[in-house]
């Protein structure tokens, strides 16, 4: 079997594991039961979820991005930049050829993901109260990050080095379900249940004013 | 613990719980997680932009407030208990045991530096809801007997006696009745009273006992709202306490027991709404959380006196003269009432048709700051020089606005004000938005 093969059944068989893994871990997730709600609702939940998806993802409509654009845009970057790595990577499996506007694309955008993740793992690294609130998964899980993003950069040149890219996404797939980055996962139904919960109380959307 | 943590009794309860106690409180800990929980409890990605939307954090810089750090506290047992790599590789991902170490971190930052205010919950990128989980923590305490001495000496005595002051109801009694006198006399009406348990009324009516102990003023200035009003209301001999410090301490059990007196009463009276007078987490735990801690919905409404008030404006019910009150007023947004409770424009209705000068402070709404008095502060004393430092961000905020008046629809808002307006010499006088309405109302309209 050629290491092309090889790598290539890699990151399929550490694919179907950290699908695996990840819906045991919603599944336990769900074990815990859903306790019933009694207060009768004041607002809507359905419309806090689509405020919290929608409006709700505004920066300034929160002031944790509000006061902290550049962290902010550093990672909505940072994400484009792994999902056209990711795009790039599955691309590369199938043997699917992109066009070279294409290439370029996923390229500029895995650079300037990689970039902001750097940025972003610099000021968890420097700033006191990062590193407070941080642990070892967060610097492991950016750092494999950026090395996906890294090898994805110079696979989009050197044809050759998409074996290191898929060997790093190996690595990485089989990280995510036992770190941080399984918050994949949970982001949406946390957004859910934000949304839910200020949506029922009427807090969210903001109610009209009367004047 | 740090400096202004007592070495008293309940340290050392804490360092001599038994291993029976320790699973005793892990297994309250497990049992009370739902799904959202779990669910948030694997979401954290550590982002820390949740810092700054902290008061505690904003006003001490203490490392020990940082939302995200108390929420790892809690993620820490979540994840030593539930995750693969918790229990493998603990240093990892931060998971660590509830052993006695975790549990004076619990005590100091989740009782003693957070007011539940909800604001870090609104703001974290993932929505997490931050104070829920903090106050999951507090129910876990709460399950060995580890709430801070003092705030459980407030649930006890609301338990006991029937409202957290331990007002005798004979005391309560003679205090309707001078107020009676009272309203006689404002309204000029010999027929003016405050009626005591009347049934198959509109209303019911449930203040803090810091009213009728301290502040009689604001309770004749609601008589008076519903005395040109003409509504149909009463108070009751018995139970009337809208606060809940239950909803603080964590205690699930005797939150249940404070608040279904209230919905007992509703019964007993054929009252056809529960209102709730000023009081932000008294407005919370009976609108919100009652009906969750007593498994069963209510089958009648339950409002805020802010909202009926706002109502008969509407209706014309009453008349308002605004120039009245002539003085600077801002408003301050008690964080259980608006961001937690969904009680936002209501009030500012009402004052901008009570007042001739009303001025917003910033930021305000559901993104408002705390005052600091909230989450059982005003009760923990052994926290009370943090209380009183985190009040800096308020105080700040009300000093930008020029105001004469602030107004603060909940008294426990109310307590802490009145101290930040001494400590940070604010020179501001602090009233309630029934106080204004009353000052304002046309009598004989
Ligand atoms: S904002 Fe939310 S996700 Fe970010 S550190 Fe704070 S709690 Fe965690
Ligand atoms: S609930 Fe309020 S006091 Fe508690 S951590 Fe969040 S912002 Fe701070
Ligand atoms: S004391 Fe007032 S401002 Fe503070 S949490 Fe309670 S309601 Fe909010």
């Amino acid at each position: 079997m050629s290491l092309a093969l090889l790598l290539r059944l890699g990151v399929v068989l550490s694919a179907i594991y950290c699908l695996i893994a990840l819906t045991i871990l919603i599944a336990r997730t769900f074990s815990f039961g859903k306790q019933p709600t009694y207060a009768k609702a004041q607002g809507s939940a359905a419309k806090g979820i689509v405020y919290a998806f929608g409006q709700g993802m505004l920066p300034w409509e929160k002031e944790s991005a509000s006061k902290h654009l550049p962290t902010f845009f550093a990672g909505i970057l940072y994400h484009a930049g792994i999902f056209a790595a990711i795009f790039f990577l599955i691309t590369t499996l199938l043997l699917i050829g992109l066009p070279d506007a294409a290439i370029r694309t996923v390229r500029l955008l895995a650079v300037v993901g990689l970039l902001s993740g750097t940025g972003l793992l610099v000021k968890r690294s420097a700033l006191p109260y990062m590193r407070f609130i941080s642990c070892l998964d967060d610097y492991i899980a950016n750092i494999l990050v950026g090395l996906l993003l890294l090898v994805t950069i110079l696979a989009t040149y050197y044809y050759v080095l998409q074996f290191a890219m898929m060997a790093v996404a190996i690595v990485l797939l089989l990280y995510i379900p036992l770190g941080k980055i399984r918050h994949c996962v949970f982001f949406f139904y946390s957004r859910i249940l934000f949304g839910t919960f200020f949506g029922r109380r009427g807090t969210l959307p903001h109610p009209s004013t009367e004047d | 613990m740090s400096e202004d943590t007592r070495k008293d009794s309940y340290e050392e309860r804490i360092s001599g719980l038994t291993s029976a106690e320790f699973a005793k409180a892990l297994q309250t800990f497990c049992d009370k997680i739902d799904i959202g929980d779990a669910a948030q409890l694997n979401s954290c990605v550590h982002c820390g932009l949740c810092a700054d939307t902290c008061h505690y954090y904003l006003a001490g810089g203490e490392s020990e407030a940082l939302p995200a750090y108390k929420l790892n506290l809690v993620s820490a047992v979540f994840k030593n208990q539930h995750t693969r790599l918790g229990r493998i590789a603990p240093a990892l991902t931060g998971a660590q045991a509830l052993d006695a170490d975790m549990i004076s971190r619990w005590v100091d930052s989740l009782y003693g530096r957070c007011s539940l205010c909800g604001r870090c919950a609104l703001n974290c990128t993932l929505g997490i809801n931050i104070s829920r989980l903090i106050r999951l923590a507090r129910t876990t305490l709460a399950s060995v007997g580890l709430v801070p001495p003092e705030l459980q000496s407030t649930v006890s005595t609301a338990v006991d006696k029937g409202n957290n002051m331990g007002i005798p109801r004979q005391e309560w009694l003679d205090t309707l009745q001078w107020l009676d006198e009272e309203l006689q006399q404002e309204v000029s009406d010999p027929a003016a009273h405050l009626p005591i348990d009347q049934s198959d009324i509109r209303l019911f009516y449930t203040v803090n006992p810091r009213e009728p102990k301290f502040f009689p003023l604001s309770l004749l200035a609601t008589a008076k709202i519903f005395y040109a009003a003409g509504e149909s209301w009463t108070f009751s001999s018995d139970y009337y306490d809208v606060t809940n410090y239950g909803l603080f301490s964590g205690d699930d059990q005797a939150s249940g027991v404070i608040s279904a007196r209230l919905r007992d009463s509703m019964h007993k009276l054929h009252a056809n709404t529960l209102v709730l007078g000023e009081c932000g987490h008294g407005y919370n735990a009976n609108r919100w959380e009652a009906p969750e801690w007593l498994a069963g919905a209510y089958g009648f409404e339950v409002k805020s006196i802010l909202e009926i008030i706002a109502d008969y404006i509407r209706q014309g019910r009453i008349k308002l003269d605004p120039s009245r009150n002539q003085k600077r007023v801002t408003l301050h947004d008690p964080c259980n009432l608006v961001r937690l409770g969904g009680i936002i424009e209501q009030q500012r209705f009402i004052l901008k048709r009570a007042v001739s000068d009303f001025v917003e402070m910033y930021p305000n709404r559901e993104q408002n700051f705390c005052c600091g008095g909230g989450g059982g502060q005003l009760s923990m004393t052994r926290f009370a020089k943090r209380r009183i430092e985190s009040g800096r961000i308020k105080a700040d905020q009300i000093r930008a606005t020029g105001a004469k008046i602030v107004v603060a629809p909940c008294h426990n808002c109310i307590d802490q004000l009145s101290e930040l307006n001494k400590e940070y010499k604010l020179g501001v006088e602090i009233k309630t938005v029934s106080e204004i309405v009353a000052d304002a109302i046309i009598i004989g309209h």
